[in-house]
């Protein structure tokens, strides 16, 4: 999608590309401050992806599956959630199935319906809408960078909002937090912390829902993969962000950005596209490094 | 007096080792009062206040508070009943700020979804001025003293509106000076018309603070008794149902040559400009118990790791039976001659997935292995269970050393490092958070290994075992050698303590110089 009405197509581009890797990296950051290393993401996305576009092409409605797509992901969140918490399994080998779940399953209902395992394309429901916010059109020259989207970018950064004045201005926010910080003195209150763990769970499968809708409503079409990684690279995200939801908001768009440009670098830069492609994640072993050094010399200081 | 609580006929068996922890156990206490509730270790006094705070759920018994009956399920219903616990381990959330670990579960709001946390703040601090602690609501866990801590778990009951405060062995992680500071703030809440129970096997402290006590052994009730009407040896005779020397017999020693020598001992951390330990020198000679004493945070478990050989210092030098052993490491340190007994027993002192075969046979594993380089089984198990007879270890050779008890855990440890003694045994917290029973049979051994001629280092915070046992005691504060004196009949603990504190030093660097 290149989008050359704009000033600046390559930030325009990276605003739509960091969409997934925002809402995944905020609900995974949910899990991540209630204790819980969550590497279920990248299946998580998955699932939503598939199951938005197949119950909106059942429905004929966009709404409704997205809607059904995002409850569907939930509910299978829940279930990885209470299996891993209340059943006491390895979150890392539940994780693990969840995402091996995530490509078995698709395939599988794929197949069954539809009779293939590869690309489903549909024509009986509507593209997200692309909306134009009106308080962004007025910011001089930029501001056109911020036009043109569809409506879950603007939920994205909606919901980077609510996160943040849930995690950090609320009751449930700081119970959910002393969970992720001291899950012992959360129980010695009566607080039951089990269940706060769950409910992040499954808050990062609503997340992950629309993460993965954005990426396949937008086309109206389930490619085998789409998400292609993307829950991993949220995994890194929330770290990069420094487990805060602004943090993640500029990881997201750095990330992004380094894969807008290599979109466009590909056509004009004489460099194998092979190493333009793989500009991203050297973005993310350079970030990563220097995290780490700043972190170090921070300790230092202190 | 009023009644305050009365818990009929508790009994509690766990159905997964079948053990009967609580059997038909009565307590009363009376309102206004502190009441000491004893036992040793196992004997079923934290299971019993667990019940009262509904995070164990008995077999069957009754609770009433007030004189009114009250069931019990979880934390919550029992800060409804007024009933609030301080738990042994703080269960405290270090990045949170006092007000916030207070009210937590109880937050005030501002309107329907926000966290009010001036409010908090403001709520907090009345709590603490009225009952008359001295905390900050917005300063970090993190950044407080145990003794701070221990308030902010105490305010965070008060605020739950608690009348009845439960504590588990409050005094085990505090200084002499926290543990009078806790004793009169407690006194203070009894007289605001609370009531406090106590769980401890700490005598001195159950004579000095509580009006009443409960002595629970293998899980019932073997005495109630006005504090006044008891004293000391009686009190642990119920504990343990037999008479204890609570004081170990000293035996004089003849003194031999040293054992082991430090020279101007420095350890730096890096990028650290106040050293850990700061020049320490001293000797110990065989025949005699050298008693290390410090409040935690002064060097003494860096001073441990040293004696055995788990870090390195920064300049100085360190002699054991005469060999210089510098930066050598443990494996040279064992093999110039030192037994060591550390103070984490489940980490560093045994491994606690093994069985006790396996932790007695770990120094001496190379004479039980077979030309064919496996383990010789028969001969390894005969080798412990000899010394599981030699030291009354409860266990069997194959037992998982984690399923056992502190005190036999510490005895699977002392038979292995006492088996050979080379001159040098270092002792680190003999005794920390052992019953009156198993500290007695520790204190017995190692007056038997200095008796059997070998130099011992006691490393401990707590001043009486110190005064008990050594012959001779040194005190550090801050890293530094503040007072070394012999140790006689007419030794002052509350001297000793000043010392601890830091309030006296016999090398200060000032008079030194002049």
């Amino acid at each position: 999608m290149s989008n050359t009405g704009f000033s600046f197509p390559v930030i325009h581009d990276a605003i739509d590309i960091m969409t997934p890797f925002l809402l995944a990296g905020i609900g995974g950051l949910v899990t991540e401050l209630s204790g819980m290393l969550n590497i279920a993401l990248e299946g998580l996305i998955l699932l939503g992806a598939f199951f938005s576009v197949i119950f909106a092409s059942i429905t004929g409605s966009l709404f409704l599956g997205l809607l059904f797509g995002v409850i569907t992901t939930m509910f299978i969140a829940f279930i990885f959630g209470a299996i891993t918490i209340y059943l006491k399994a390895n979150e890392f080998i539940t994780a693990i199935a969840v995402n091996l779940l995530a490509t078995g399953l698709t395939a599988v209902i794929s197949f069954h319906f539809f009779g293939t395992k590869g690309n489903l394309v549909f024509d009986n429901f509507a593209r997200l809408p692309v909306f134009d916010l009106p308080a962004l059109d007025s910011i001089p020259i930029i501001g056109d960078i911020f036009l043109g989207h569809n409506i879950i970018v603007y939920a994205g950064w909606l919901l980077v909002f609510v996160f943040w004045f849930v995690l950090y201005k609320t009751p449930y926010g700081l119970r959910l937090r002393g969970v992720g910080l001291n899950f012992k003195a959360m129980s010695a209150l009566g607080l039951n912390p089990k269940k706060y763990r769950l409910e992040a769970i499954v808050i990062s499968g609503f997340t992950c829902a629309l993460a993965g809708a954005s990426l396949s409503l937008n086309i109206g079409a389930y490619v085998p993969n789409i998400s292609s990684g993307r829950g991993w690279i949220a995994l890194v995200v929330i770290y990069l962000g420094g487990r805060t939801p602004l943090g993640i908001l500029i990881a997201s768009f750095i990330f992004a950005l380094a894969e807008s440009f290599s979109n466009y670098a590909q056509g004009f830069i004489n460099i194998p596209a092979d190493f333009i492609l793989a500009f991203p994640y050297i973005i993310t072993v350079v970030a990563l490094v220097l995290v780490s050094a700043i972190k170090k010399r921070q300790q230092k200081i202190s | 007096m009023q009644t305050c609580l009365e818990m009929r006929n508790i009994c509690k068996t766990y159905s997964i080792n079948g053990r009967t922890v609580n059997k038909n156990v009565d307590l009363t206490v009376r309102k206004g009062e502190i009441h000491a509730l004893l036992g040793e270790n196992g004997a079923g006094k934290t299971t019993l206040m667990n019940i009262l705070y509904g995070i164990i759920h008995p077999d069957s018994g009754e609770i009433f508070i007030n004189g009114k009956k009250v069931f019990i399920d979880s934390p919550l219903t029992a800060n409804r009943s007024g009933i609030g616990m301080v738990h042994q381990h703080f269960r405290l959330i270090d990045d949170f700020t006092v007000a916030q670990n207070v009210v937590l579960g109880m937050e005030p709001r501002h309107g329907l979804f926000k966290f009010d946390n001036t409010k908090a703040e403001k709520d907090v601090l009345s709590v603490i001025n009225k009952n008359g602690f001295k905390l900050e609501p917005n300063a970090k866990i993190s950044d407080l003293s145990v003794g701070q801590m221990q308030q902010v778990e105490i305010v965070k009951m008060l605020y739950r509106k608690a009348d009845l405060l439960i504590l588990d062995e409050p005094t085990s992680v505090l200084t002499e000076h926290e543990i009078q500071n806790l004793f009169i703030r407690l006194k203070k809440l009894v007289k605001t018309g609370k009531t406090v129970i106590i769980i401890t096997h700490k005598l001195k402290e159950v004579k000095r603070l509580s009006d009443r006590l409960t002595v629970l052994r293998s899980g019932k009730v073997v005495g109630v008794r006005n504090t006044a009407d008891v004293d000391e040896s009686e009190i642990s005779r119920l504990m343990v149902g037999r008479t204890v020397a609570l004081k170990p017999i000293k035996v004089e020693t003849e003194i031999k040559e040293e054992a082991l020598k430090l020279e101007n001992v420095v350890l730096k951390k890096r990028r650290q400009e106040r050293p850990i330990l700061d020049n320490l020198s001293f000797k110990v000679f065989k025949g005699e118990i050298l008693g290390i004493a410090a409040v935690a945070g002064n060097g003494l478990s860096e001073l441990e790791n040293l004696l055995g050989g788990m870090v390195r210092i920064t300049s100085g030098r360190l002699l054991i039976n005469g060999q210089d052993v510098t930066n050598e490491g443990a494996a040279v340190f064992r093999r110039a001659g030192l037994s060591y007994v550390p103070s984490d027993r489940l980490k560093r002192g045994s491994s606690i997935e093994s069985s006790v075969r396996e932790n007695i046979i770990l120094t001496n594993h190379h004479r039980f292995v077979k030309k064919t380089g496996e383990i010789d089984s028969s001969a390894a198990d005969e080798f412990s269970s000899k010394l599981i007879d030699n030291f009354n270890i409860d266990a069997d050779p194959s037992t998982r050393t984690g399923t056992l008890s502190g005190g036999n855990i510490q005895k699977v440890i002392l038979s292995r490092e006492l088996e050979h003694i080379d001159g040098l045994v270092v002792f680190a917290e003999p005794t920390w958070g052992l019953d009156i029973a198993s500290s007695e049979y520790i204190y017995k051994k190692i007056i038997e290994v200095k008796s059997e001629g070998a130099a011992v280092v006691i490393i401990s915070s707590n001043i009486e075992e110190i005064i008990n046992l050594s012959d001779r005691i040194i005190v550090m504060h801050s890293g530094e050698i503040v007072c070394e004196t012999k140790n006689t009949e007419d030794i002052d603990a509350a001297v000793i303590g000043d010392y601890m504190l830091g309030l006296k030093n016999d090398f200060s660097k000032v008079t030194n110089e002049r």
